[in-house]
């Protein structure tokens, strides 16, 4: 019976390492493929390693993550053992309070001491950034110093300190050479404690960084939309560093233990110099970066803060600028419209963003971004005249177009009957025929024009009845459809065919068509939205003269190309757009990346700010309810 | 020594400023009537009314409690055996085997859940697996299994370390006078393994608990746009909502209920050790 116990112990222990390792084993192997697939292994390749190292935003992302980890452990072993010490001297009722204290971060689900953080550099209007983020991981981190310091200090003799004083010592002294050393146990786990808690961290990190500053994982929730094999070449160098990092402070004292026999707080001297080199070997590392090449270029030094969509620029458009002008762009990504809006108007600076129409109305409305210098704007001749002084901007006094397009319906032309889009439009969404097979994309504004237009009723709609009939057409799709409701991921998963149907923006499904041939994109004649995206200056740009050159660059053909070829949609520049979509060009025939401008019922979307409310939260009503289905 | 005392000054007022602060601020967004300025604002109690009143918002809240709770329980049913068995392996072993669980906790954990989305997506891994088997067509990504498995993937060292740590801090001897009183296996493990390892359990409940009901990427990530969990409803009202006082009180009300939780888990510890004193 022992024995078969003994087996089941071995089992069970088997089965745990099997599933621990399986992903992370799965993800080195498939950061090796030579394909994009994450499923199918299709040859070896060291690619992905390669556009890693290219990738100069992976690369601050990663030294981001350890320089704030190492140095908010750091700081926070430091502070947290002195107040411990500090604090087990003081009065009882000033214990017990601390302790509730610092019970707040422990206690407290991770999102809300998240948003503490954010209200409170935001209240103040401290920038966010890679300061903020190391303030508020040392924050987090010091109370986990002090929990696992405080016992050892109990079960200190108190009178220990007073004898070494008595016996001579300064209080310096006693600190340093009496009561550390007696404590080290529990300053070293809490160390390790703090370093976890900030490597790993996510959602505090999420809500304090700005300005581009990022770190792993944020990184990955914004890149993961879109599979980008890169992330398992990353992933699997993390694992690697983290490895050696963990055999040093294992191994090594173990091995020095051995051939010294010294006793055990001696070996555990060890971590300091080691982490004390990694802080210094990542430190030049950095600022060797920044040393690169002295020459006379234009803006030779100088930063420009985009922030713009994501997957929204050419694979080499931000290293030409650079190459060009001499200055270093950093980008930072939104998701929507409104993520951007709500930075930006709560003072986050940034030199360029791409709005949209609607976006860039409002934007100028509540006076947030700055007319454009008109004498330093050489690239309008090169737009296509139906884009230039749309309504939102009559006369392009504040925005260059960037990319435009509409939203349509992208369908596998092997799963779906062109005569069920011709008769039903938008209410495909609504047939039988196509249920669990369909994705729905996470925007109010689209997933509101879809029904809006179904339904026969402007987009632009503020009558309460219509909107109200929208909804309720939005809760039957996702109560009687079982749709997925997705946002980038509707690329990757329509090219691969997984589902029937999809709601998407018409340069999407362009690259959806080249990558492959069965699929379709389908205007409904009932209408749709005609968007546009432009290249707006805030009014607290800290540099708008290089935002002015960026302009230039992005908007003439060489950027243009660039971008409009890697993703697909459809460019505000006329030569681009001709030879792109013309004989021989990379789109020829897709008729996604044409813009249509012949059917009546399109339109372009305007503000309205109360009419915003009501849909954003109608639409997380809608959310709810297919969550309530589900 | 008195004079040490000081040394806790400067951490007393980082303390107010960088974490009491923030919950007055919280709590003070959560009250106030919209926008977002602090300068002007009146007391209200708009917001949370606005969430107890939609049924919507409190079946969010029950999934996100309920599969919190799913995560724990079964956190803590593979856990424990896991953690009891590393006990009983020799020093060496303990060593190499606590290692092997620390280490995926050091790799990212967002890393760690996008790899589960190749395993599981249509044609990968696991669905293959399961091919051969029969079952074909499994949906297993973007549904609520997934989530699941996310997070008890993600949480689950934490429960085994902390159960591994207090079983192996017990005294062994214990174990042998119980047998030498001719406790049989199962009545040793019932009355005095168990009961002695309670405080690992309570803090490993507390680590799973806590992240799982919060987590917001976990449900993104393999649970699809459709899937919202209270952390999300917060995350939405912040990022792209704007609605910040609305998501200031949901804050409110959670912080709320995991104090509540704690001190009731806390209670019932207390209450069991005080059981063993008598």
């Amino acid at each position: 019976m022992k024995q078969s116990k003994r087996i089941f112990g071995k089992v069970l222990l088997a089965l745990m390492l099997v599933f621990f390792y399986l992903p992370i084993l799965y993800m080195i192997v498939f950061s090796f493929n030579e394909g994009k697939s994450l499923t199918a292994f299709t040859g070896f390749s060291m690619r992905w390693y390669q556009h890693m190292l290219e990738s100069r935003d992976m690369m601050q992302a990663l030294y981001t993550t350890f320089s704030v980890a190492l140095l908010a452990t750091f700081i926070s072993t430091v502070v947290g053992t002195i107040s411990a010490i500090g604090l087990s001297k003081s009065r009882r009722i000033v214990r017990d309070v601390m302790v509730q204290v610092n019970n707040l971060p422990l206690m407290n689900p991770e999102i809300v001491t998240a948003i503490g953080f954010m209200l409170l550099f935001i209240t103040f209007r401290i920038e966010k950034g890679y300061a903020t983020m190391l303030l508020a991981h040392i924050a987090f981190c010091i109370p986990y110093v002090m929990l696992s310091v405080m016992p050892k200090i109990r079960s200190l003799d108190p009178n220990l300190a007073d004898a070494a004083m008595d016996l001579g010592a300064t209080p310096w002294q006693a600190l340093t050479k009496v009561i550390v050393p007696q404590i080290t146990p529990g300053i070293i786990s809490g160390a390790l404690i703090a370093f976890t808690m900030s490597i790993d961290d996510f959602i505090i990190s999420y809500f304090v960084t700005g300005g581009g500053v990022k770190n792993l994982s944020i990184m990955v929730y914004t890149m993961s939309k879109r599979i980008n094999p890169s992330i398992n070449a990353i992933s699997t160098l993390v694992v690697v560093i983290i490895t050696l990092l963990l055999v040093i402070i294992n191994v090594v004292p173990l091995i020095v233990s051995k051939s010294q026999k010294k006793t055990e707080i001696k070996n555990r001297k060890w971590i300091v110099p080691v982490s004390a080199v990694l802080i210094i070997a990542l430190g030049v590392g950095f600022f060797s970066n920044f040393k690169a090449q002295e020459s006379y270029l234009p803006f030779e030094g100088e930063t420009l803060y985009l922030y713009n969509w994501g997957e929204y620029t050419g694979e080499n458009i931000l290293s030409d600028f650079e190459e060009l002008t001499g200055a270093t762009v950093i980008m930072e990504n939104f998701e929507s419209n409104e993520q951007m809006y709500i930075k930006v108007a709560n003072g986050a600076a940034y030199d360029i963003l791409v709005p949209s129409d609607y976006m860039i109305q409002r934007l100028i409305e509540e006076d947030l971004i700055q007319k454009l210098d008109h004498e330093k704007i050489t690239c309008l001749d090169e737009i296509s005249d139906g884009l230039k002084g749309l309504p939102y901007d009559p006369n392009n006094e504040y925005s260059v177009p960037y990319f435009c397009g509409m939203v349509g319906i992208v369908y596998d032309t092997t799963k779906v009957d062109p005569a069920d889009l011709e008769r039903e439009g938008y209410n495909i969404f609504l047939d039988q025929k196509y249920r669990g097979d369909i994705y729905l994309y996470d925007s109010e504004r689209d997933s509101f024009m879809m029904a809006l237009k179904a339904l026969g009723y402007s987009m632009n709609t503020e009558n309460q009845a219509e909107i109200d009939e929208a909804y309720e057409w939005l809760v039957k799709c996702v109560e009687t459809m079982d749709p997925e409701i997705v946002t980038d991921e509707i690329i990757d998963n329509m090219a691969q065919a997984r589902k029937a149907l999809g709601l998407i923006y018409s340069g999407d499904a362009t690259y959806i068509m080249s990558e492959n041939e069965d699929m379709g994109f389908y205007l409904p004649e009932s209408g749709t939205n005609q968007w546009s995206d432009g290249m707006v200056i805030p009014k607290n740009a800290k540099n708008p003269e290089l935002a002015h050159a960026f302009i230039n660059y992005a908007a003439s053909y060489d950027g243009a190309y660039d971008n409009s070829s890697y993703v697909g949609y459809t460019s505000a520049n006329e030569d681009v757009f001709n030879d792109l979509f013309g004989v021989g060009g990379d789109y020829e025939g897709i008729n996604a990346y044409e813009y249509r401008t012949d059917n009546p019922n399109d339109e372009v979307f305007t503000y309205n700010e109360k009419t915003r409310k009501i849909l954003s939260n109608l639409w997380s009503k809608v959310k709810i309810a297919a969550s309530n289905a589900g | 020594m008195k004079r040490f005392s000081q040394l806790a000054l400067p951490y007393i007022v980082w303390a107010a400023l960088m974490l009491i602060l923030p919950m007055a601020l919280i709590a003070l967004y959560s009250f106030a009537t919209g926008g977002n300025s602090i300068v002007s604002f009146t007391l209200t109690l708009e917001h949370y009314q606005k969430f107890f009143t939609d049924p919507d918002f409190l079946i969010v809240l029950g999934r996100s409690l309920w599969i919190a709770l799913e995560t724990t329980l079964i956190c803590l049913l593979i856990g424990y055996p896991v953690a009891y068995f590393i006990s009983k392996s020799s020093e060496k072993w303990q060593n190499i085997l606590v290692l092997t669980i620390t280490l995926p906790t050091w790799i990212n954990m967002l890393v760690r859940t996008y790899a589960w989305i190749g395993l599981l997506s249509e044609g990968g891994l696991i669905t293959t697996i399961l091919g051969f088997f029969g079952i074909s067509d499994a949906e297993l990504l973007y549904t609520e299994g997934a989530v699941l498995l996310g997070m008890v993937y993600n949480f689950l060292p934490f429960m085994i370390l902390q159960i591994n740590t207090s079983l192996c801090k017990m005294d062994h001897s214990l174990l042998e006078a119980s047998a030498d009183l001719g406790a049989r296996p199962v009545a040793t493990f019932r009355r005095v393994t168990f009961p002695l390892s309670l405080p690992g359990v309570i803090n490993g409940i507390t680590l799973v608990f806590l992240p799982a009901v919060s987590s917001f990427f976990i449900p993104k990530l393999l649970g699809g746009g459709q899937y919202f969990l209270i952390g999300n409803l917060i995350e939405n009202q912040f990022i792209t909502v704007g609605e910040w006082n609305f998501g200031s009180a949901i804050s409110m009300i959670m912080a709320a209920i995991m104090m509540l939780m704690m001190m009731l888990v806390r209670k019932v510890e207390t209450r069991n050790r005080g059981g063993k004193e008598e």
